[in-house]
């Protein structure tokens, strides 16, 4: 009776249970429709497109479906676009190292000096230049660095100089600084929201044990931040790699970066080169974010 | 600025400990272990220490003990640098120390919210002060295993912090102030976020420690059972200033306030005129007492296990007569609330759950009266703000 029953329940079970496990899937990750959906149509499909474009060529202006490498080996053969690349590099890591350097003690005494209430204010104010648009934001740098603007009649005004300083725009410094400003928010709220929910018994028990004030910070509570700080890098660092508006507006022909590179190929209908090129750049950033993800990792985020 | 007054320099020198002694000798300066001189603390318009003078002798277990915002915790974070004196000086086996950063004090503390490094083990949250003075590797392994061996963890040295009992931190926090071998220990309401039993454990093992490394400690608490239990003496504090200061014996016995007698213990409060060595209660009756001078107006203090209790037939001239309202097992002992002309509130008499026969029936007519020398008079209800 009872073997009868052990062989008999399989079979029937293995009847049954196909469907029903693939009902019990789709119940379980059909809530990721919606969000493969998106992801399909938005993200993967226009990557596969640029993928394809890159390993195309243009010939008479039309993209024509011959699977070559020619597009980047033509971007590494050319020494100006290499010599781009460098620079858009350092750019983008001083831009970066300048805003969070700038971010972090401004975060710092957010959290911990100022009271609850003006917190709030400042928080908003810091989010502020977002209400106007981006390109109002890189134009006005103009009428500040430009050759009749503030900071030039300003030198003028207190006798520094006596013509107009040319030297602030249409380089990369003036790039850098206009780059500090965009990205500096999104630096500032990340460490804040990280600095927030430090304890700070723990850097006057750090000091009281015998650390500097600055040695307690740099022992105690950077590495209890690191995934905000790691955050930080990210969200400035990446879309800093890919800006063209700003070295376009306040960096002239001096301040070129790679972003400026694809625009330039795609409006002269060199589609393929320009993917080529935003793909390198991706590949770039995919590197970054392999290096960083250790630092990411869950418990170490959420674990403390 | 290195001698004190020559006076307060020869009384504390016949109280020093051997080990004070010794650091005078090393010092040059005054024997004592800490001394607050005239210390006001402003917070904007709010005082919160008004006029503080304060000695804590080498070697001893000192408590403060007050209500919240009565200035105990300011005055810990004074001697620990983390806030400045308005007016006044600190002055730490004769050398002054209130204008040294915190990590430049000999001082170690013990925070409420242990404070330990979450990113760290407890080994390494142990040796951390011990690193800061670049102390040689080999000394700091022994000096961490001998203070974790001190609290009784010195298997738990790869644990991180986040793995240990509320206790275990607690010690860890000790430890890893204890290694840096401090003049003196502070210790901020500790034990405030355990349970009653374990807090009871810590604080018997805490007066073990400071047995054995013979350190000052100064633990500030508003629990008067735990300064009690622990403290050499004790500072009651209120409104930033220091009500009393004595062992536990002699502020329980002899509070000089009524907020000190309230704060430590209970204590029944009756409105008594004084004239000689005789109150009168409300109720019109006369009961003798030490009235030390006083005439008028005045408090009378008694605690709940120096009332006796009886017959109104039975009872000695000067009882006051009340109708036992209330009588509640407690356990080790048996509590009963009596009513009397003499005060509004019942009076609370506490008897022994030993003698179960003396407790009154409720709502029976009863006698209360206790010895004359237990008794204390106070400043009149009012007068002392």
């Amino acid at each position: 009776m009872a073997e009868v029953v052990t062989e008999a329940t399989p079979a029937a079970d293995g009847a049954v249970s196909r469907p029903r496990r693939f009902a019990s899937a789709l119940g379980s990750y059909g809530g990721f429709a919606p969000a493969l959906i998106l992801l399909g149509c938005f993200f993967l499909v226009p990557l596969g497109i640029i993928v394809c474009y890159s390993f195309w060529e243009v010939i008479n202006y039309n993209v024509v479906h011959h699977w070559t490498l020619g597009n980047y080996r033509y971007f590494f053969s050319v020494s100006a676009y290499i010599t781009t690349m460098w620079a858009t590099l350092w750019v983008s890591v001083a831009a970066t190292a300048l805003a969070i350097g700038l971010a972090f003690p401004f975060a710092y005494w957010l959290a911990r000096y100022v009271p609850q209430r003006l917190r709030a204010l400042l928080l908003v104010l810091v989010i502020v230049p977002f209400w106007t648009s981006y390109l109002l934001r890189v134009y006005s740098w103009l009428t500040i660095l430009g050759e009749k603007g503030l900071l030039n009649r300003l030198l003028q005004w207190l006798g520094i100089v006596h013509h107009p300083v040319g030297l602030f725009l249409y380089d990369r410094p003036a790039v850098i600084l206009v780059l500090v400003y965009l990205y500096f928010p999104f630096a500032a709220l990340t460490l804040y929201s990280s600095i927030d929910r430090f304890d700070w018994d723990q850097l006057r028990a750090a000091m009281d044990l015998g650390a500097r004030p600055l040695t307690a910070i740099r022992r105690i509570l950077v590495p209890q931040i690191k995934p905000g700080l790691v955050t930080a890098v990210i969200f400035v660092f990446i879309p800093v790699l890919g800006e063209y508006l700003t070295p376009q507006i306040v960096g002239g022909t001096r301040g070129v970066m790679i972003g400026n590179l694809v625009v330039n190929f795609f409006q002269a209908d060199e589609y393929t080169r320009g993917a080529a090129i935003s793909l390198l750049i991706a590949l770039f950033i995919l590197l970054m974010l392999t290096v960083f993800r250790k630092s990411l990792s869950a418990p170490e985020a959420y674990g403390a | 600025m290195e001698s004190t007054g020559d006076e307060d320099d020869y009384e504390l020198t016949m109280a020093v400990t051997a080990a004070a002694t010794q650091a005078t000798r090393e010092g040059g300066g005054s024997a004592a272990g800490i001394e607050l001189r005239g210390i006001v603390k402003r917070y904007g318009q709010q005082l919160a220490l008004r006029y503080l003078d304060l000695e804590i002798s080498d070697g001893e277990f000192f408590c403060l003990l007050g209500p919240s915002g009565c200035g105990k915790t300011t005055t810990l974070n004074l001697i620990g640098g983390f806030v400045a004196a308005t007016e006044g000086s600190i002055w730490l086996r004769g050398k002054r120390i209130d204008r040294l950063p915190p990590h430049r004090r000999p001082v170690n503390t013990v925070f409420q919210s242990y404070a330990l490094f979450p990113h760290m083990s407890v080994r390494e949250n142990v040796a951390f002060g011990l690193r800061m003075d670049k102390i040689p590797k080999h000394e700091t392994r022994t000096r961490v295993d001998e203070s974790l061996l001190l609290v009784g963890l010195e298997a738990f040295g790869d644990r991180s912090p986040a793995q240990l009992s509320g206790g275990q931190q607690q010690r860890v926090a000790v430890a890893r102030a204890l290694v840096k071998r401090p003049a003196v220990l502070l210790l901020d309401e500790p034990l405030g976020a355990l349970d009653l039993k374990l807090r009871k454990r810590l604080q018997v093992e805490l007066t073990q420690i400071h047995r054995e490394v013979g350190t000052t400690f100064v633990y500030v608490t508003h629990d008067q059972e735990e300064a009690m239990s622990m403290a050499d003496r004790i500072a009651v504090m209120n409104d930033g200033l220091i009500e009393q200061l004595g062992t536990p014996v002699e502020i329980y016995r002899r509070p000089r306030s009524r907020f000190v007698a309230d704060f430590i213990g209970e204590a029944n409060f009756l409105d008594v005129t004084v004239k000689g060595d005789v109150a009168t209660f409300a109720d019109g009756t006369k009961a003798a007492c030490d009235g030390a001078g006083r005439s008028g107006r005045a408090t009378l203090m008694v605690r709940p296990e120096w009332l006796r209790l009886g017959a109104q037939a039975d009872a000695p001239p000067g009882s006051l007569a009340g109708r036992a309202v209330h009588a509640s097992f407690l356990g080790s002992h048996v509590r009963v609330a009596v009513d009397s002309g003499a005060s509004e509130d019942p009076l609370i008499v506490e008897l022994s759950s030993t003698d179960v026969a003396a407790v009154p029936e409720t709502d029976s007519e009863v006698a209360v009266w206790w010895e004359p020398g237990d008794a204390l008079l106070l400043e009149a209800d009012g007068d002392d703000g």
